[in-house]
């Protein structure tokens, strides 16, 4: 009990403040990207010391909360108050089940701590676990849609529209994507399947393909560029959100900050190997100290192991600002066709193609195989990637029926 | 507590106990769903209230309080959020009310240790269906409530439909009451309950194999009517979605096929 409490109150104030931190380090990166300098002033608070800006967050933070929380008078008062509170609970509670490393020892400096090794989970065990982050990836659309609707704001409602077709439409190729690690970790538990990828090797190696089509369907269910058409600036002033501040606005940005962490962690953990790297880790799941005894050296493993997984989510945190700065929107139909016409047909070849390959090893056994189901896979992942680029479904730019009049030009 | 309880079923034996919550429920979402006046909400209330407290007294008792406290909170906030799903008139409080309901089902089923039927059915419910209502009901409704919204009310079909939920209920509950028909069959062998299936480590892998060796065939029968419901519903999309011929110069469009034999079906990308 006091063990779980302690994991939750980690993980809340590490979640806050990374999310503070990596909006700092957007800003940053937006700036470099623009050959800009970025927001590099504040320091330490009530001295000279500027630290590259780093108490940005604080002055942040600050601001939000002292902001004048303005409701509008046309808005549905209930739901416009509940819409972000939802948002952030889910966003923050789909953490739970979430592995931030693989074991902690269970003792300290000869003091036992537990009973057995610390899973780094906050609710170790939960079989159904990827499950438990569908379920609350789901409920967090309801934020978005509660607050486009009930903020009676017809930029905001449109924005609630879009990402209510566009979450729904992406969540299917992030489903297919899933089927094939799951299929081939045998478990829907999180830490199971990083130690089947440590025991195996990284699913982005067997089943590429999947990989790419969880990393799109990802990118859209985080509401990132190049898919963030609820909140576009250009077109929808602020989206979902534009009736928003103060407080209310600040839990709607967090949220949309740890979508984009839980994405980063998802993929991470399952198809980048999660706590595991080769040569550096260990490949079993418990720890063993890389063959030192001695509870120095589990500490030392696993803290290897988490700093590990967390480098890599950075990482990918990382690419999803440089994708951001890098790739224009797409249009809503182009948006809508990638998900229908092209990742639900690749997700379901992944799907295919990783059960036919898991099969025949399992059936014929040998260890040369393996080599060929990679090989394969590969092949199979350029083929999708030529086919697509043959069909041009979604890049194709041109308009889908010739320009007609307007009803007002046929009128004059 | 226990006491009144005690002397409550001497009073009325379980079964009449339980028709008496069901037709005191039934009363009461009858006054709050067809009549729709303000002066008979609090009366519906009080009747509703009833019904959920005499249903409470009927209810067998678990061992801890902790327990208790638990199934009673999800199982009231279950019931009562059903309850103001069908009563509420705008019809986006209503999805919301409703998938309030669900979450407190799925509550219900994580209470029985059933991790993967409850989380499926955020999943699917709460997640899928529930924003595809919120979806077509935002867009055939920006501005709220519509007159004619009254009018499917007619005198007789709510009290129908309330009478037709209430037998069916009772007829449930009865059946799976601990003295009722449907209690499991002793003479079978001791019943497993569902609990030790459930904390087992591979409760999923094991559901799976569960479905996939003796419910074969339902797995399968629903999958084929769910393949024929998808492949029907895309036959409907393109009957009646209007194609641009490029043959045509006057760009007018043409709507389904009957009238247009030459236009090939679906869109020309």
């Amino acid at each position: 009990m006091l063990l779980a409490l302690i994991k939750i109150a980690i993980l809340l104030g590490g979640l806050m403040t990374a999310a503070a931190y990596f909006v700092l380090l957007e800003r940053r990166m937006a700036a470099w990207i623009q050959d800009r300098i970025g927001p590099n002033r504040v320091g330490i608070p009530l001295t000279n010391i500027r630290i590259f800006g780093l108490g940005q967050p604080l002055a942040d933070g600050l601001k939000f909360i002292l902001k004048e929380e303005f409701t509008p008078s046309h808005v549905d008062r209930a739901l416009f108050v509940a819409a972000p509170i939802v948002i952030l609970v889910a966003a923050l509670s789909l953490f739970a089940v979430i592995p931030v490393g693989s074991f902690l020892p269970s003792k300290v400096a000869g003091h036992p701590l537990s009973d057995g090794p610390i899973e780094m989970t906050v609710a170790p065990g939960v079989d159904a676990a990827l499950i438990y982050v569908f379920a609350l990836s789901s409920i967090a659309v309801y934020g978005v849609i509660l607050g486009g609707w009930a903020s009676n704001n017809k930029y905001s409602f449109l924005g609630g529209l879009r990402s209510s077709a566009q979450l729904v439409a992406y969540e299917v190729p992030m489903g297919l994507g899933i089927l094939g690690a799951v299929l081939a970790a045998g478990s829907l538990n999180l830490s199971e399947i990083i130690a089947a990828q440590a025991d195996r090797g990284w699913f982005a190696l067997l089943q590429p393909l999947g990989f790419v089509v969880f990393s799109v369907a990802a990118f859209a269910e985080a509401a990132r560029l190049p898919f963030d058409l609820p909140e576009c600036e250009q077109e929808l002033v602020g989206g979902y959100h534009t009736e928003y501040s103060g407080m209310k606005l600040l839990l709607f940005l967090v949220a949309e900050f740890l979508h984009m962490i839980t994405a980063a962690f998802l993929m991470v953990i399952l198809f980048l190997g999660g706590w595991h790297f080769p040569g550096l880790t260990g490949s079993s799941m418990a720890l063993d100290g890389w063959g030192h005894p001695g509870e120095l050296w589990l500490w030392g493993q696993a803290l290897v192991r988490a700093g590990v997984l967390l480098g890599k989510v950075f990482c990918i945190i990382v690419f999803f600002m440089l994708v951001r700065w890098t790739w224009p929107r797409f249009r809503y139909d182009q948006l809508m066709s990638l998900a229908w016409k092209v990742m639900l047909p690749l997700g379901l070849i992944n799907f295919v193609v990783s059960a036919c390959l898991e099969q025949l090893q399992g059936t014929l056994g040998y260890a040369w195989l393996r080599w060929v189901a990679i090989a394969l896979a590969w092949i199979v992942l350029f083929g999708a990637w030529i086919g697509v680029s043959l069909l041009g479904s979604v890049t194709e730019n041109r308009p889908r029926r010739p320009a007609q009049p307007l009803e007002s030009d046929l009128r004059a | 507590m226990s006491e009144w309880r005690d002397q409550l079923l001497q009073m009325l034996p379980g079964s009449s106990l339980l028709v008496w919550a069901v037709v005191l429920g039934g009363l009461g979402l009858w006054f709050r769903v067809a009549l729709l006046d303000r002066p008979t909400a609090l009366f519906s209330r009080i009747l509703g209230l009833l019904s959920l407290v005499l249903l409470g007294f009927w209810l067998p008792r678990f061992g801890g309080w902790a327990e208790q406290v638990t199934f009673w909170l999800l199982a009231s906030v279950a019931v009562l959020t059903a309850g103001t799903a069908i009563s509420t008139r705008s019809p986006v409080y209503m999805a919301i009310w409703f998938a309030l309901s669900l979450l407190a089902t799925s509550g219900l089923f994580l209470f029985q240790n059933a991790q993967f039927i409850g989380f499926a059915t955020i999943t699917v419910y709460a997640g899928a269906i529930v924003v595809t209502f919120l979806f077509v009901l935002m867009l055939a409704q920006p501005e709220g409530d519509a007159p004619y919204d009254r009018v499917s009310w007619a005198w007789f079909s709510a009290p129908l439909a309330l009478l037709a939920g209430g037998v069916l209920l009772a007829a449930m509950l009865l059946t799976f009451s601990p003295d009722g028909p449907g209690r499991p069959d002793a003479s079978l062998g001791p019943v497993v309950p569902p609990s030790a299936l459930a904390t087992d480590q591979h409760h999923v892998a094991r559901l799976g194999g569960e479905l996939y060796s003796r419910h074969l065939i339902a797995v399968e029968v629903v999958g084929t009517v769910l393949l024929v419901a998808m492949v029907g519903a895309v036959a409907i999309v393109i009957q009646g979605k209007s194609a641009y011929v490029p043959g045509r110069q006057d760009g007018s469009r043409i709507r389904g096929r009957r009238d247009a034999p030459s236009a090939s079906s679906g869109g020309a990308p």
